[in-house]
């Protein structure tokens, strides 16, 4: 491997077989992590092996809380964020949204706890593989949120989740989410960033004037009527406004630092789209097949290419329009679902359809529901819909098709 | 033409009285052909023990109900009312229903021409020091009688409630006449004396109101908050805390400004001073920290924040040391231990004549005394048996 030179020495000093959670467990070490509160749910409950492991090896001083349940736990890093500590959690599916009470207040109360979501499908029926319904439940909340496809990447945006999420410029909690199983317990050889950079990347963390502490003496979260709610919902908004750019600061820094290349596209990643006619979007792991699929369609001389959606929340708006609308068609892959939703489709599609409305000329934009409960998605999968996908473009109620792929009929 | 009627009162002890006066005159207005709705200002929940509160009732004689609800149904406050019903008099010092809303007079929303109708036993002379003037004329109304005080899901059924009805007809018969509400209660609840009620409260404020012009009335102490926009506070819905700070005397304690409660209260703690003991207990007990610890080892009252609970005159152990009274007979909310310390007897003297003639008997008890409940009814205190004074003395 290449090692990256700076000024501090090695960026990155050693490499290691680790899952997506055990990536973040190192993420969490390298954070300086002050405070981490755990309960049990697969797919996401190995970070918390780790970690404590890491804990008990001397390699990182923090409170490791077990909470009661995940309401306790999120309660637990919301305060331990208020008076100052960096601080962790995590759940899956069920669990995620058991603590959502929680999940609400720290976004408004604009605590910038980093989470990290094991993706995992909603209970019942139990099932423990990946959707991504879970994470996708606080879109709405004031939350960044962000989806990785490797481990490494899974390290990485740990310790560039906390720089954004601490950022005076927006202070909004952050869910770093991973695909459950084929992410969360996937191993592969990461590179580890040394302490030095990563100090050097991510500063203490500093609330300022909103650090509960008796020298600064506040109140949060007070009741309020009706004539502040609006303004405090704006303040937020404005928040969620300025983290594009915060983001986009953050990986010029990190890639400097590391020499990685996120910030020539920082919320999404193209692949082979220069000439592309017909493209695939979607969350996630999804990404793998999907890439293998076009570099093969690719080599019988078809025109496609993928976009991996990274950032969800903020929802990269205007660069997505500019990116999609260049293409024909659009295929959403949605490993999820929106029950009675416009065309009973997937989250992801009707974000982006809305994000496409505005412009000129659109694509056909059609939407794959597939992968549901960690069902396998293959390549020959992702070869169909690149073929349904391409049917849609001047065909007749083509546009805005919803189809499953992958069921027992 | 809509006719837009507020009713003051003192949160969950009115709030059944309240809803029964509004419910009925939308009822009767139905019965004689006018549309009406009612709604509570939704921003008074969770109403607190005494908290200002408001119930609002719309009649028109000639617009749809949609119509009419499109004009006074989506506001959280009205913008101005023809009839101002207050069934609690002391709330004419004043209501401050909630943080960042500031004092408000108790004749704000009323019209010019309008009706402050008062429930009190109080003359217009003793109302007037505390009201504020209006630019233009306007009416006050007072319907003799207790202010009725009770509960939440317990309803003081002392005919307050009908003889409101009859005033409102006093005042205005268009909205709603005599008549209709004899013939409505009459048929409701066949009892004559509920109709009687109504006929007495119509009699006594018909035509017997008094013009206050613009010269009459106080100028009004207390400033209206200015509300920020989204720029101007902090984020995260984070508000700076009270400073903490701490020094003997009156006043000492920090304290919010943004939400003083004094409103609230119906009675004051008064305080005899050389009676006290020094134990503690009325600065131990108060729910909301209102004593201020004194260099001599007392307990000074910030009647500010006061909100009249009585908590501090139930646990005082000594008798006639703290005795609740009567909030009218009050005219400011200075520090009544520099009062008694600047002139000790003439403090005395007129803490004697405050709790003198006027003097109220709480259910709460008053140091070990026993609680009057009714004449010749007595309770014993805190559930133990009458202590006398050498027993308290020990």
């Amino acid at each position: 491997m290449t090692h990256t030179l700076t000024a501090t020495g090695n960026a990155y000093v050693s490499e290691e077989l680790l899952t997506g959670c055990q990536a973040v467990a190192q993420g969490v070490r390298l954070a300086d992590v002050d405070v981490i509160a755990a309960y049990p749910i697969r797919p996401y409950t190995e970070v918390m092996d780790l970690i404590s492991k890491i804990i008990a090896d001397g390699r990182l001083t923090a409170e490791y809380i077990i909470a009661d349940s995940e309401h306790g736990q999120f309660e637990i890093v919301k305060h331990a964020s208020s008076v100052g500590a960096r601080a962790f959690a995590g759940s899956s599916g069920t669990g995620w949204l058991y603590g959502f009470e929680a999940l609400a207040v720290t976004a408004t109360d604009r605590l910038p706890v980093l989470f990290l979501v094991g993706n995992r499908a909603l209970d019942d029926p139990g099932a423990f593989g990946v959707e991504h319904n879970d994470a996708l439940a606080v879109r709405d909340l004031g939350w960044l949120l962000c989806w990785v496809t490797t481990p490494q990447e899974a390290l990485e945006h740990v310790l560039i989740g906390y720089r954004v999420a601490e950022d005076r410029r927006v202070q909004m909690p952050m869910a770093l989410a991973m695909d459950g199983a084929f992410l969360t317990h996937s191993q592969h050889i990461v590179r580890i960033p040394s302490v030095e950079a990563a100090r050097k990347f991510l500063p203490p963390y500093d609330l300022g004037d909103r650090r509960l502490h008796p020298d600064n003496p506040i109140s949060i979260a007070p009741q309020v009527n009706e004539d502040w709610v609006m303004e405090i919902r704006r303040q937020n908004w404005e928040a969620a406004r300025r983290a594009p750019q915060v983001i986009a600061e953050a990986y010029r820094e990190f890639d400097a630092i590391f020499g990685t290349d996120y910030a020539s596209s920082p919320f999404f990643t193209e692949f082979m789209t220069e000439d592309a006619e017909v493209v695939l979007v979607g969350l996630g792991t999804v990404a793998a097949p999907a890439r293998t699929a076009v570099r093969r369609l690719r080599e019988k001389g078809e025109r496609v290419g993928y976009v991996g959606l990274r950032w969800f929340r903020p929802f990269p708006t205007v660069p997505l329009r500019e990116c999609l609308r260049r293409f024909q068609a659009v295929g959403v892959i949605d490993r999820d679902f929106a029950h009675g939703s416009p065309d009973d489709g997937g989250i992801l599609l009707h974000e982006i359809r809305s994000c496409l409305y505005p412009a000129a000329e659109r694509p056909a934009v059609v939407n794959f529901i597939i992968g549901l409960g960690g069902r396998d998605i293959s390549i020959a999968d992702c070869q169909r819909m690149f073929d349904l996908t391409r049917q849609a473009v001047g065909a007749a109620g083509g546009d805005g098709l919803v189809r499953w792929i992958g069921v027992r009929e | 033409m809509i006719r837009r009627i507020e009713i003051n009162y003192r949160g969950v002890f009115q709030k059944t009285l309240a809803r029964q006066v509004a419910s009925d005159l939308v009822r009767i207005a139905a019965r004689t052909g006018k549309v009406g709705f009612s709604n509570g200002r939704y921003s008074d929940a969770p109403e607190r023990n005494g908290v200002p509160c408001k119930y609002f009732v719309f009649i028109s004689p000639d617009l749809s109900e949609e119509e009419l609800e499109a004009e006074c149904g989506a506001k959280l406050d009205i913008d101005e009312a023809d009839i101002s019903i207050v069934l609690d008099d002391t709330m004419v010092k004043g209501v401050e229903p909630w943080a960042w809303s500031g004092i408000r007079p108790i004749n704000e929303k009323v019209i010019e021409g309008g009706f402050l109708l008062v429930v009190s036993n109080k003359e217009v002379g003793e109302l007037m020091k505390f009201i504020p003037k209006k630019e233009y004329p306007y009416h006050l109304a007072i319907l003799p009688g207790e202010s009725s005080l009770s509960g939440l899901w317990v309803f003081h059924d002392d005919l307050t409630h009908e003889r409101v009805l009859g005033a409102m007809a006093g005042l205005d018969p268009e909205l709603v006449s005599i008549d209709a509400v004899e013939s409505y209660l009459r048929e409701r609840t066949k009892d004559e004396r509920r109709v009687a009620a109504a006929v007495e409260g119509y009699e006594w404020v018909h035509h017997r109101y008094k013009v206050v012009s613009p010269e009459e009335g106080i100028d009004w102490p207390h400033a209206v908050p200015v509300l920020p926009a989204w720029t101007e506070f902090r984020e995260g819905v984070a508000v700076p805390a009270i400073q903490r700070g701490f020094r003997l005397g009156p006043r000492g304690q920090s304290r919010s400004t943004i939400f003083r409660r004094g409103t609230t209260k119906t009675m004051r703690p008064v305080i005899r001073f050389d009676l006290c003991r020094k134990c503690t207990l009325c600065w131990l007990e108060c729910p909301d920290e209102c004593f201020d610890p004194t260099p001599d080892g007392r307990y000074d009252v910030d009647y500010q924040y006061c909100v009249g609970c009585g908590k501090c005159a139930e646990v005082c152990p000594v008798n006639e040391c703290i005795v609740m009274v009567d909030e009218l007979r009050f005219d400011d909310d200075s520090s009544p231990w520099e009062f008694w310390n600047r002139d000790p007897q003439g403090y005395v003297d007129w803490a004697e004549e405050k709790k003198g003639a006027m003097r109220q008997k709480p259910l709460v008890v008053t140091g070990a005394g026993p609680v009057v409940t009714a004449p010749g009814q007595r309770v014993p205190a805190r559930g133990v048996h009458d202590m006398t004074d050498q027993e308290v003395s020990r």
